[in-house]
């Protein structure tokens, strides 16, 4: 790779060469992504070979057989000992401790059918759900409110995305983003109007250390500074829908489809491919060279720096270790009924563990993580990666060992 | 067939999946249940139905589509050579080999859709329609939109599809009435996306049409790919509707960027003008337009001197021509309205302009010749296809609509008509599941052969049909082909771009 050869010398170069990555931990000035007060990835061995990453092997499944409303799920959220499940027709908690499943479909009162997004107040464990073409509920002490188009500010019913913002709550909605102050009850609407919307497709929000960040269909990235009251966009450079015309150069699709920022830095979903950005470095990923399954991604969602989970239409991308460019592809043979996991660095393939569950469904939908484990909404279901022994980064493949189930 | 309408037919749909079928494939398959009435072509060869499917290809298909909720069907997906026919000297950034180009290969449903079984206890097959057909019901929430008379002709156009159907027995596989639920899209950013919730959720439509405005047709299409149903589109021409990777979404109405190739090279490479002005409305429609027109003329060497945007229906266009007048251009692009493009050009007359009129499709319309008059004389238009060509079947159409209506149908009947007719046809042969009746659309092997002619899907599943260019010759619209007018165009490569050494060498 070009970059790798101009950025470092030596040993570490030709294990670059071998391995695809983009930059070298060894040259600072090429390193991409780790900026002051970032948590650093797990140390990696100082031989030639990086180590492999942490593989899930252990997963369960949630499905209507086991007491969902709905196969079909758009939204997983963790919070506590609560899995909040929305499905196409129905909100779902499991209990982690008891395991059960409650279900409240619309005639246990919820407003609309189709919960497409979901996040929780981290003070008041309030449950906010974006409806698909339903508008906006909290969910709290058993009662469902309603916001929607013709009672409050919202700006459309049809969510996509919702995110907890202090005391606001942020709804990404097919004609503009609308935040909803909890304390005042104020709404505040963003269009072409006031912000640097091209189009105003909101698909994706998540917030984090006093930044939102709307992904927007056909307008890339949004940032909003919460202290500043201000916008930065973030568009492909090129300009162009059927092209990317360089690589690393910004966004790689003005269509995005999720947004993850964690650590000072941003993760992108398209359904071109997807990328990263540092603050300084724009990093893609493309399936036709590194470990990522497909180039249509539903949603991202990043554990750090180093780690973010892609889902895609043909699986589960993570992309274990970004140092390295490791990834590790999840997919589910439900003909042998099997799972498979394989391990990539770049587009070289490394291991492939067969495992006896994986995902429910290739098709993936939504990802959150709890701790060391992954839980993951797919098109067939919810899947429940179980991470005992999990650990950031690479480890030397001696010390990754052979983890049964 | 019959000359009213489609004829209908059944397929068996045999269980498990076989290798990968492509329209190419000529191998033997299992002789389909062909119905009485349907059309086989009289000479040896491959036989086609009504649409122009080859039956033995679309037996195999529907087997290969008859999977479980885990599969994904082996279907060979199309892989086109170069996007949207696009010549090396108009494609972006034409001297630098991109990373990555887009839109090239086909994209897949490789959902658990397919396995969903057809309702018991239905009493109608319903198709969703999507337009601006009605004022909404307040002026300061957006009040009467200026697209109602093309979504009139839309619905229509759809209506007689649907009746024709029913006449011809409905769906048949259960002898159901199909029945088209419709749905207004009064133009304000956002409200389609509800309307089409309706029609996914509530209505449990099995396929969806419309609609016009660019907006709305994005709206529209990002539901349908969450909500998992197929978008036909027959009235929104801006060309990023497509260019968004859903595996759901189609169109068979050739697009603004296949319009603006044709009248860039006629501007450029036929009649060699090198200062041309541009006038639009400003809205999505004239925004997006011209883009191709901008970006073709640049690329060409000949950047547009001016674009002027003006209020939609605003009357008043003296502010822009005296500017386009100054700027001392040759000939004047107009993308908008008709009725707002003859105003344009009898002010234009007016003040004095003399230059040559090029005009969108939305210009060719008896309203632009009432309100422009004899200066409309000479003004060239581009159209997605050709309304006087000698066909049987659109002769048909005409007459049926005519009887329908009591008026003559339109590109957006036509078009409307078309599309609603490729849903129809894919619910017929795929049966009543979303999925399939995407696969059956997405995979034909052949055009759909539509009363506006031969509608080719490409890998985005765009109709790359042939395009036209429109003159008014004696007070009436008289329509070229690129060829009867010889029109010359640049070098068309036959690889794709990041394959080849250089984008813009031709090899």
């Amino acid at each position: 790779m070009l970059r790798a050869t101009q950025a470092g010398s030596g040993l570490v170069v030709s294990v670059l060469l071998l391995s695809g990555v983009v930059a070298s931990a060894a040259d600072p000035a090429a390193t991409p992504g780790i900026s002051a007060g970032q948590t650093a990835p797990a140390a990696t061995p100082a031989t030639g070979d990086p180590g492999l990453p942490f593989v899930y092997r252990r997963w369960e499944q949630f499905t209507t057989a086991t007491g969902l409303p709905n196969d079909h799920v758009f939204a997983v959220r963790v919070h506590g000992d609560s899995v909040w499940i929305g499905t196409e027709d129905g909100l779902a908690c499991l209990d982690k401790k008891s395991r059960k499943i409650k279900a409240w479909r619309e005639q246990d009162g919820l407003p609309w059918r189709v919960i497409s997004g979901i996040d929780v107040h981290p003070r008041t464990g309030e449950v906010w759900l974006g409806m698909f073409g339903g508008g906006l509920a909290r969910f709290s002490g058993g009662r469902f409110d309603h916001w929607h188009q013709l009672n409050s500010g919202l700006v459309n019913d049809v969510v996509y995305g919702v995110a907890v913002e202090n005391d606001n709550i942020w709804a990404a909605t097919t004609a503009g983003a609308s935040r909803y102050n909890t304390v005042t009850g104020e709404w505040s609407i963003f269009t072409e109007k006031n912000a640097p919307m091209e189009e105003i497709w909101n698909y994706g929000v998540c917030y984090a250390d006093g930044y939102v960040y709307l992904g927007v269909w056909g307008s890339g990235v949004l940032e909003y500074d919460v202290q500043r009251g201000t916008w930065k966009d973030y568009l492909d450079p090129d300009g162009e829908m059927e092209i990317d015309l360089y690589r690393d150069d910004g966004i790689v699709h003005v269509i995005t489809t999720g947004v993850s920022y964690i650590e000072k830095t941003l993760w992108v979903s398209t359904y071109f491919g997807a990328c990263r950005y540092d603050g300084r470095h724009w990093r893609g990923f493309f399936s036709h060279e590194c470990g990522v399954p497909s180039d249509f991604h539903n949603a991202v969602r990043a554990r750090s720096a180093n780690e973010a989970w892609y889902a895609t239409d043909k699986g589960l991308g993570a992309l274990a270790d970004f140092a390295t460019d490791t990834w590790v592809t999840y997919t589910s043979d439900h003909t042998a009924m099997k799972g498979k996991a394989v391990v990539k660095r770049g587009k070289q393939l490394l291991k492939e563990i067969e495992m006896p569950l994986s995902l429910p469904h290739d098709y993936a939908l939504a990802v959150d993580f709890d701790g060391p484990d992954v839980w993951v909404g797919t098109s067939k279901g919810v899947g429940h990666a179980i991470g005992d022994g999990y650990y950031r980064g690479l480890r030397a493949a001696g010390a990754e060992a052979e983890r049964g189930p | 067939m019959s000359t009213t309408g489609w004829v209908l037919y059944t397929v068996l749909i045999a269980a498990g999946s076989g290798p990968a079928v492509s329209g190419d494939d000529a191998a033997g398959a299992a002789e389909p249940a062909g119905q009485a009435g349907q059309a086989v072509a009289e000479t040896p060869g491959p036989r086609l139905d009504a649409s122009g499917e080859d039956l033995d290809y679309l037996a195999r298909l529907l087997r290969a589509i008859d999977v479980g909720p885990y599969d994904v069907p082996k279907l060979t997906l199309k892989r086109d050579q170069n996007y949207a026919y696009s010549s090396v000297d108009v494609e972006p950034f034409g001297y630098v080999t991109p990373f990555k180009e887009h839109f090239l290969e086909q994209m897949e449903y490789t959902g658990p859709g397919r396995a969903l079984p057809e309702p018991e206890n239905l009493t109608s097959v319903k198709i969703g329609f999507i337009g601006p057909i009605m004022s909404t019901v307040s002026v300061a929430t957006g009040g009467k939109s200026h697209e109602e008379t093309l979504g009139v002709s839309m619905l229509r156009g759809a209506m007689l599809a649907i009746e024709q159907a029913n006449a011809a027995g409905g769906y048949r596989k259960r002898n159901l009435p199909f029945e088209l639920v419709v749905s207004n899209d009064n133009g304000l950013w956002g409200a389609s996306g509800n309307e089409i919730i309706k029609l996914a959720y509530k209505d449990r439509v099995w396929a969806i049409l419309g609609t016009i405005d660019g907006a709305n047709s994005h709206i529209a299409i990002r539901v349908a790919l969450k909500a998992e149903i197929v978008m036909m589109n027959s009235g929104d021409t801006d060309p990023t509707f497509i260019e968004t990777n859903i595996p759901w979404v189609m169109r068979c109405i050739s697009d603004d960027r296949q319009q603006s190739y044709l009248l860039v090279d006629y501007l450029y490479r036929k009649l060699n003008y090198t200062r041309v002005g541009i006038i639009r409305a400003s809205n999505r429609y004239g925004r997006f337009g011209v883009r191709e027109i901008n970006d073709g003329s640049r690329r060409l060497e000949h950047p547009i001197i001016l674009e002027m945007a003006y209020k939609v229906g605003s009357g008043g266009y003296t502010l822009q021509l005296e500017r386009l007048k100054d700027s001392d251009v040759e000939a004047i692009v107009h993308w908008g309205d008709a009725a707002d493009g003859a105003a344009i050009l009898t002010q234009m007359r007016a003040l004095g302009m003399q230059q040559p009129y090029f005009c969108c499709d939305r210009c060719v319309d008896d309203e632009f010749l009432a309100v422009a008059g004899t200066h409309a004389e000479g003004v060239v238009c581009t159209y997605p296809w050709d309304p006087t060509r000698e066909d049987v079947k659109l002769t048909a159409f005409r007459s049926a609509y005519r009887e329908r209506f009591n008026a003559e149908a339109d590109t957006y009947a036509a078009h409307g008509y078309d599309g609603m007719s490729m849903l129809i046809w894919a619910i017929q042969a795929a049966g009543l599941n979303r999925a399939k009746v995407r696969d059956v659309l997405a995979h034909r092997s052949r055009p759909f052969a539509g009363v506006t002619g031969p509608i080719p899907f490409s890998a985005c599943l765009d109709d790359l049909g042939d395009v036209f260019l429109a003159r008014v010759e004696n007070g009436a619209w008289k329509f070229s082909s690129r060829a009867e007018l010889g029109i010359p165009r640049g070098y068309i490569a036959p690889r794709d771009r990041v394959s080849r050494t250089l984008a813009a060498d031709p090899e």
